[in-house]
This record gives C-alpha cells, structure tokens and sequence, in this order.
C-alpha cells in the first residue's frame, strides 16, 4: 500500500516499489490482430507454444479465449482471502493450430484457395464480429487481453512451489522456468486463462509484459513499451507505473477514475485496465437515433462490474465539454497520438 | 526321591514345543516397517522391472494413504497399496515398487494430460529422520523420482514445494506396465555418498518412504499417495536370514538339551 501526494490510494502489492499498468481504450480497438502476431512473433513462435497467445484479442459478446475462460473459475472468494478453485481448459477450448494447404497452393500449383485442411471448428476468436444483439441494434467490441499483472495474483498463490511470483521492481509476474515442474495449478487459479503449458517443456509461460524492452535490452538500448501497445496502429494502449502521479495511467485509473478493470469481482486486483467502450445509441428502423444505448449496461457491468457506469457518464461528460469547446485532460490523454504522453516508463529510473 | 530333574525336562520339553510352534511365526513376521534387503548377484536380472531375480526377493505390503498436502484435491488419491521390495549387489541398491493401476498414464503433452508416477524418499542425511512431509530446510531429503512422461530424476528437497534436481545423478530406472500393474525399479549405486545424497553402507538401515500418483486422476504435486517412514532392512539388526538361523539355532540346542535332560530324568527315576 503506498499513498500518493494527491490523497488517492494506490494500492501496490506488499514488497513492490512500483507497479507496471496498461490503459486500453476498447473505443479505439479495430480487431486487426496486429498486437498479438506483434507477441506472437517475438516470444511465442517456439516449441510447444502453437497454440499460446500471450496477448489476444476476442470479440465480446462472445466465448473469447480460450473458450469460456468466464466460465472455468479461479481467482479469490468475495472477501478476496481464500483461493476458488479453478478448471484447466481442454486443449480443445484453446484451438488447436491449424494445418494448411501451403504446400499444395504455393509449391504444386493447386487452384485451391489457401484454407485450414482439417479441424477448423474452433480457434481464437472464432466467433469474431458475430457479438449479440438484432439488426439494425446488434453490437460487439474488441476486447485485448494479456497477463493482468495482478496486485493480488491468484496463479502465484496457486503454485506450491513459488515458481510464480511478482517482480519487486516494477510488479511483473514472472514464472522461474527452473522451478517449474508443470503442476499447472497456475492455469487453473488465474481466472483470465492468462497462464499456458508448454507440452514440450513441461513447463507454464506466459505475457512477460516485454521486460526486456521496459529494460532497454532492445537493439539500441531504448526503454521500449510492450510490443502489443507500440505496434498497436490506433495506439490504443497506454503504459507506464500506476504509482506514477504524473502519468496517464494513475490519472485514468484512480483520480478521473474512468479506466476500469476486467472482472474486478476475481478479486486479482489486475493492473491493466480498459476504458470501456462507449457506442452510438440505438437505431430505429427507419435508421433514426433512439435514446437506448447500444451495448446494455448490464451487460458491461458484468465485464466490468459496478465502476463501469461512472466510467461511462464521466466520458460523457468529457465529451460534452470538449464539443462545448471546454478543456478536458481526460479527453486530451485519451485522443494524443504523442508516444511520449502514452509511455511513461523512464519515471522511476535513477 | 529327587524330583528335580523331572521338573527341569518337563519345562523344558514345553519350552521345545512352544520355540517349534512360534520360532516359523516370528521369521514370517518381520518386524512392523521393515523392507528387508536380500543380497543377490544378478545385476543385469535386477535392473528389469520383470527380472527373473526378484522372485526370490521377498516384498513388503505398504499401505498409503493421501498426503493432505494444501494443493487442491490434496486429499483426491486413488492408490492404497504398493508392495516394496529390495535387493543389494556389492555395488548396487536395488528398490522395486509396484502397485495396481487401471490406467496406463504416460503422457504430459496435452494441458489436462498427467502421468503416473512414483518416488523413493531417503533421508539425505542418514543420522536423524527428516520430517515426512519431503524433509525440512536443515534435515533435507533425497528423492528418486519417476513418470511415465520422462525419465526418472534425482532430487533434494527441504520441505513441500523445494525438489530441486541433482545433475550429477547416477540413478537408474527401468518400468513396465502389464495387466493393470506398474512394476518401477530403482537403484544406484552404493558408492557415492554425497551431502545432498543418502550414504548406503551394508551396516546401516536407511529411512524410507514412498508416494504414488495416478495420472488418470490428474494426481501432481503434493496430491499424492504417500506411506509413513519404513526402513531398508541394510543393518545388522534382528532381521532376514541370521535372524532365522538364531532362531533354530537356539530352538535345536534346547530340543537336543531337553531329550538328555529327560533321559537323565528317567534313569534317575529308575534309581539306575
Ligand atoms: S492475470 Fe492471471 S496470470 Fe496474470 S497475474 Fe493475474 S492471476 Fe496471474
Ligand atoms: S493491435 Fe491494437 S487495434 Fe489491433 S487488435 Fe491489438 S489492440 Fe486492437
């Protein structure tokens, strides 16, 4: 628990100095999937991890990934003291990779469209853009997803041999690969299904928050953000230490209070947070603007439990200002395209 | 008339009967915990699960039961009993362990997929009986390791949740599976006794304790079937064959001795 000058608690992990967030805005989220070939590409191309998304992006309404992850438990009890016990998904509920017809297509001169041969009947993302809802009413939303990086983690309590734990320099949660000895009592306690088992190396991974890069490990030595926020086209993640009174992060998060977080009531206490998506109203048959919102808030505050409705009526007000002409440093950190204001990773260096 | 004599042959033609009714009950009966260890020399035949040497190793009956150890499931464990034998060259320790398991568990390539397995628990340091429950931080323990998804491995552990795997391991390890029952053999050996390794001298009985898991029941960790602390029968205590011979040995000397008593006995009587 730390106190910031500005009154807010903040409330880190006991033992860490600071705490790494995310911001995602879900109004700005194209589905384009570059984020997670982006994570794909650079940790989870190796043996055993086909079917290992670190970071990806489901279509809500919808199963997500893996499918039903809502469903399958873990996390704390409502006093958040006690462990719930949790389901290991079926490989299944993952998607198994799919083989193609590359061979085929691109060596033997086959006039057959490049297609999954077989088992395509579940992926991630599988019911992308089908969302709920009638026409001319139906609507959906991205929803990107990586490690949470939870102030209270429910996978680092689960494993009994501490091979999980909470980095005390900035709050990443880690798995010590040489401690692991594929229990996989992680993927079942985390309540986001953010853990993977490696097959091949009898061991969990998961979304390491690109460490190396918040390190300066990168090719010129820059402090770089994740790669999931800097490949991100509309630049919709913001990333920086939620400790940090100046940046966007604790600014959204705990004094405007308009960023959220997913499923608060899994009591992991996750460091990354979304603002919620704010759709135009619903349309009367004639294609006229009626005054029902087009995502049901209910459904919203199941997502992101009661804060949720705050959220939305402070970005309406924001907005209302800023089409009045007014100033609004919610509106101004949530439209600056400067990577400067979205990245805050250099504040606590010495 | 002295009727000493006849007393004396009475007792003892009693004391013959009593030693030949209870001296084969006593020899069958070890003594409670004890995995005797029978000196054989045939390597080749002991290192197979199924070699044709452990017939004539007899094996001890170890009942077990769920460790209750804090995972979830803990106290989920489906086997009761693992029979336990063991055998020594002059420069092997040999451990076979073998218990029923419907279900063949050899796989870990799939995120729900477990593989049985089964341990061999010696204190790592042979002078002071670490806690059961994988040893303590200053009393460690050393551990054979097997499962059917991999080979087997060495490990020291200071308490739940510490294994830590020995490189340098010289254990070997050889497994079947038929008609519903794993056969595991262990052994190392007696030679190279290390801090983290458990010194094995024909001299010494030597702690053990086993656990079993059933992949099937996606048994891991601390959810497992564990025993309580038995010992290898490795010292000269009351044990196995010299036992056995001491036995008849002192049950033969009286019969002989009561049959000359009692001669005595008669003759006397006889007042010859
Ligand atoms: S999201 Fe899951 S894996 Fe990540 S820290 Fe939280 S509980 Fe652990
Ligand atoms: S890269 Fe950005 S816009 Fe594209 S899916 Fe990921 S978060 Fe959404």
């Amino acid at each position: 628990m730390s106190q910031t000058g500005s009154g807010e608690d903040v409330r880190l992990a006991e033992g860490i100095d600071h705490q790494v967030a995310m911001v995602m805005d879900l109004n700005k989220c194209i589905g384009c999937q570059t984020c997670t070939i982006a994570c794909k590409t650079n940790w989870t191309d190796g043996g055993g991890r086909e079917y290992m998304y670190w970071n990806n992006v489901e279509t809500k309404p919808g199963s997500g990934y893996p499918r039903d992850w809502e469903e399958m438990g873990g996390g704390w009890d409502e006093e958040g003291q006690e462990r719930t016990p949790g389901d290991l998904p079926e490989s299944e509920d993952y998607g198994r990779p799919w083989e193609f017809n590359h061979e085929q297509v691109m060596y033997e001169g086959s006039d057959e469209p490049l297609r999954p041969m077989d088992q395509a009947d579940w992926g991630p993302n599988w019911d992308e853009d089908e969302g709920a809802g009638e026409y001319p009413n139906s609507y959906y939303f991205y929803l990107p997803r990586i490690c949470n990086h939870c102030t209270h983690p429910s996978c680092v309590e689960a494993c009994p041999r501490s091979a999980l734990y909470k980095r005390e320099e900035d709050g990443i949660v880690l798995v010590d690969q040489d401690r692991c000895r594929g229990y996989r009592y992680c993927v079942e306690g985390c309540p986001y299904k953010k853990v993977y088992y490696n097959a091949m190396k009898k061991t969990s991974e998961k979304c390491i928050f690109c460490y190396p890069r918040i390190e300066g490990e990168g090719p010129e030595g820059e402090v770089m953000a994740p790669s999931c926020a800097e490949d991100c086209p509309p630049q919709l993640r913001m990333v920086g230490y939620l400790d940090d009174e100046e940046g966007p992060i604790h600014k959204l998060v705990n004094e405007y209070e308009v960023a959220v977080r997913l499923h608060p009531e899994y009591r992991t206490e996750p460091n990354v947070y979304y603002i919620p998506p704010f759709a135009p109203p619903q349309h009367s048959e004639s294609g006229e603007s009626v005054e029902a919102e087009r995502i049901p808030r209910n459904y919203l505050e199941e997502l992101f439990g009661p804060a949720v409705n705050e959220a939305l009526n402070t970005i309406e007000r924001e907005r209302a200002r800023v089409e009045r002409g007014e100033e609004s440093e919610v509106m101004e950190m949530l439209t600056t395209t400067d990577t400067a204001d979205q990245y805050r990773l250099e504040v606590f260096d010495e | 008339m002295d009727r000493r004599p006849l007393l004396l042959a009475a007792v003892l033609a009693l004391a013959v009967v009593a030693t030949t009714v209870a001296v084969p009950a006593m020899v069958s009966a070890r003594p409670a915990y004890e995995i005797p260890v029978t000196a054989a020399d045939d390597p080749d035949s002991l290192d197979s699960a199924e070699g044709e040497a452990w017939t004539e190793v007899p094996a001890a009956g170890v009942p077990l039961s769920s460790a209750g150890a804090a995972v979830p499931g803990g106290d989920d464990t489906t086997v009761e009993n693992v029979r336990v034998a063991s055998a020594r060259t002059d420069e092997r320790l040999y451990v076979r362990l073998s218990w029923e398991d419907g279900t063949r568990d050899t796989g870990a390539d799939d995120v729900r997929e477990f593989p049985d397995a089964v341990a061999v628990q010696l204190p790592a340091n042979e002078s002071a009986r670490p806690p059961i429950t994988m040893g303590s931080t200053d009393n460690p323990v050393n551990v054979w390791y097997w499962n059917g998804a991999n080979a087997s491995q060495e490990l020291l552990a200071g308490g739940p949740g510490t294994t830590t795997t020995l490189t340098d391991s010289e254990l070997r390890t050889a497994a079947t599976y038929d008609g519903g029952r794993w056969r595991v053999v262990f052994s190392r050996p007696l030679a190279g006794a290390s801090e983290n390794r458990t010194t094995i001298t024909g001299t010494r009985d030597v702690d053990v304790a086993v656990a079993v898991w059933n992949g099937s029941n996606m048994e891991r960790s601390g959810q497992k079937a564990t025993s309580e602390w038995y010992y290898l029968a490795l010292g000269p205590g009351p044990q196995g064959p010299p036992y056995e011979a001491i036995l008849w040995t002192v049950a033969g000397v009286a019969i002989v001795l009561t049959t000359l008593v009692t001669i005595e006995g008669v003759r006397r009587t006889r007042g010859e």
